[in-house]
């Protein structure tokens, strides 16, 4: 079995059954393993995440959790829909749609609350989870008050405090200052050393390398176009080009005008 | 749009800016006074204690007495008592006034007569009884209406919110109008921001037709954009374990602080009701 935590066989999905977002997915991930999911505008991606997240269900293939099939049905079974909450948490793209109580401390703690957590536990979670992303002046304040970036850290602590066994990110570091996104990209490179299952979907080519070993990229006919090792994947310049992930630029750089495709790789060694 | 254009202009940033203000701004909530510092549930039941108090206290020397004690507790709470009367003050022509001032003259209130009035050949004639009745009218709506802002401005909203379940409101309903407090922010922010790329592209300068074809634009965009925040709010709650019976945790905690605002709420109430019925 390999570990295996996911499994998508030929994964058809389509909104109001015709605008299609998934034309025939196959996708294996192994735990502990780091995935990111790249492509353009409208590609899937953020589909594709809602369905490991079975927040939606495809209309045709076959997807297995955790060595089970994973059907609508299930969810009607509370005992397999709250372990399944537990093992796999999604951090939406669009923070404002993940805090959606009057304070960040009962955002964040929703989760474990819903999934019956111990009151005790509840606390102490809190408590290390605020200390890690250094949100714990914010617990009392109401998200509407906070900056993207300090949203963005409380939806990431609404998930990780059901401490779940595979995260799901969906453009984590999108519209992020750098220091922001660093501090995003080192969170998930610990959380993956910890033995957790990291999966992106993500712009950023800049941070692929860090947060992947194996990188799937989506085409506009919501097709896997290609997928392969990280380093593979961003070397191949024509791909990339043509699936609008890199443009064409120049700079000054060195006192000289650079023109090359924007991916923010080595091209500064020589 | 000309003019009319400067009033829509007018009327949505001031609808914001005054629903920003009031609904949103917990300035007094955060300061560390006297009642923020009270348990949250302890102190509403105890303001309604008062509320309940006011309504069947016959006495306006009484009245003033807490109107007194509300002002104080406004102090110790680091409440401007400027602001503080501008607010509560604002209320009172409007509930009570108008109610009470036709009740000071004879053909409402028969009585003992104070003084007489010609207006244009009509003899009004003010009572005592009627004097009096007005102003213990007036002074009760001003020291309930006291109590009430006192007890918004000095404790948080999404603490009101969490006090309505020890009054055993379903939780659900509970968390639909936290999640309503929670989301008007955000669209008084699309609302502002849609305005602002309207002018930044349109101008000021707009046909009224126009500027009504927009309006009604923005209306339809908000409410699609309403429902789409519905359904993704949705997921993101059932990602996070929700069954659909919400669950919330009841982390207040009695302190030795509230115990003695308690005895002394039991001993202010003793006091109010032995002088009213003595």
């Amino acid at each position: 079995m390999d570990n295996l935590i996911f499994e998508l066989k030929d994964v058809y999905f389509s909104y109001l059954g015709k605008y299609p977002a998934l034309n025939g997915i196959d996708i294996k991930v192994k735990q502990g393993e780091k995935i990111a999911v790249i492509g353009a505008n409208g590609s899937g991606k953020s589909t594709l995440l809602h369905i490991l997240d079975a927040l939606i269900f495809p209309d045709k293939g076959n997807i297995k959790v955790f060595g089970k099939e994973l059907k609508e049905e299930n969810f009607n079974n509370e005992d397999f829909s709250q372990n399944f909450r537990k093992k796999v948490g999604l951090i939406f793209q669009n923070p404002d749609i993940q805090l959606f109580c009057p304070t960040v401390k009962e955002d964040i703690i929703f989760g474990p609350l819903q999934l019956g957590m111990e009151k005790e536990e509840i606390q102490k979670r809190l408590k290390d989870i605020t200390h890690l992303l250094d949100i714990e002046n914010f617990l009392d304040r109401s998200p509407h008050h906070l900056s993207i970036g300090e949203k963005r850290k409380v939806a990431m602590a609404s998930t990780l405090i059901i401490n779940p066994d595979v995260l799901i990110l969906d453009e984590p570091t999108a519209g992020l200052d750098p220091l922001t996104a660093r501090h995003i990209v080192d969170l998930l490179i610990h959380l993956n050393s910890e033995g957790k299952t990291i999966i992106t979907s993500t712009h950023d080519l800049h941070i692929i390398e860090e947060i992947s070993d194996t990188v799937y990229v989506f085409s506009q006919d919501k097709k896997i176009i290609k997928s392969g090792p990280s380093i593979e994947i961003l070397k191949d310049d024509q791909l990339l080009r043509d699936h609008n992930l890199v443009h064409i630029h120049s700079h000054h750089h060195k006192g000289k005008i650079h023109i090359h495709p924007h991916i923010h790789l080595d091209h500064h060694t020589d | 749009m000309f003019k009319n254009n400067n009033f829509i202009q007018y009327s949505i940033i001031n609808t914001l800016s005054f629903l920003k203000e009031s609904v949103f701004a917990d300035e007094y909530a955060l300061k560390k006074g006297f009642l923020q510092s009270l348990d949250p549930r302890l102190k509403t039941i105890t303001f309604l204690l008062f509320l309940i108090q006011i309504l069947f206290i016959k006495d306006i020397f009484i009245l003033l007495g807490l109107y007194v004690i509300c002002l104080l507790l406004a102090y110790l709470s680091k409440i401007n008592l400027w602001f503080f009367l501008e607010r509560t003050w604002i209320f009172i022509p409007l509930f009570s006034l108008f109610i009470a001032v036709p009740a000071i003259f004879s053909i409402f209130t028969p009585g003992k007569a104070l003084m007489s009035l010609n207006i244009l050949g009509l003899k009004l004639i003010i009572t005592q009884q009627g004097l009096f009745g007005a102003s213990l009218f007036v002074m009760r709506v001003t020291t309930s209406v006291s109590f009430a802002v006192l007890l918004s401005i000095t404790t948080k909203h999404f603490e009101l919110l969490k006090v309505l379940q020890i009054f055993k409101i379903p939780q659900i309903f509970v968390m639909t109008v936290g999640m309503c407090y929670r989301y008007i922010y955000l669209f008084i922010e699309i609302v502002e921001n849609t305005y602002l790329a309207i002018k930044s592209r349109v101008g000021t300068k707009i046909h009224y037709k126009s500027g009504q074809r927009i309006i009604a634009w923005n209306i339809a965009f908000l409410w699609q954009r309403s429902y789409q925040l519905n359904e993704n709010v949705y997921k993101a709650m059932l990602s996070r374990g929700y069954l659909g019976k919400p669950v919330v945790l009841d982390d207040f905690k009695i302190k030795t602080k509230d115990k003695m605002w308690l005895s002394l709420v039991a001993i202010i109430s003793g006091l109010v009701f032995y002088f009213n019925n003595r």
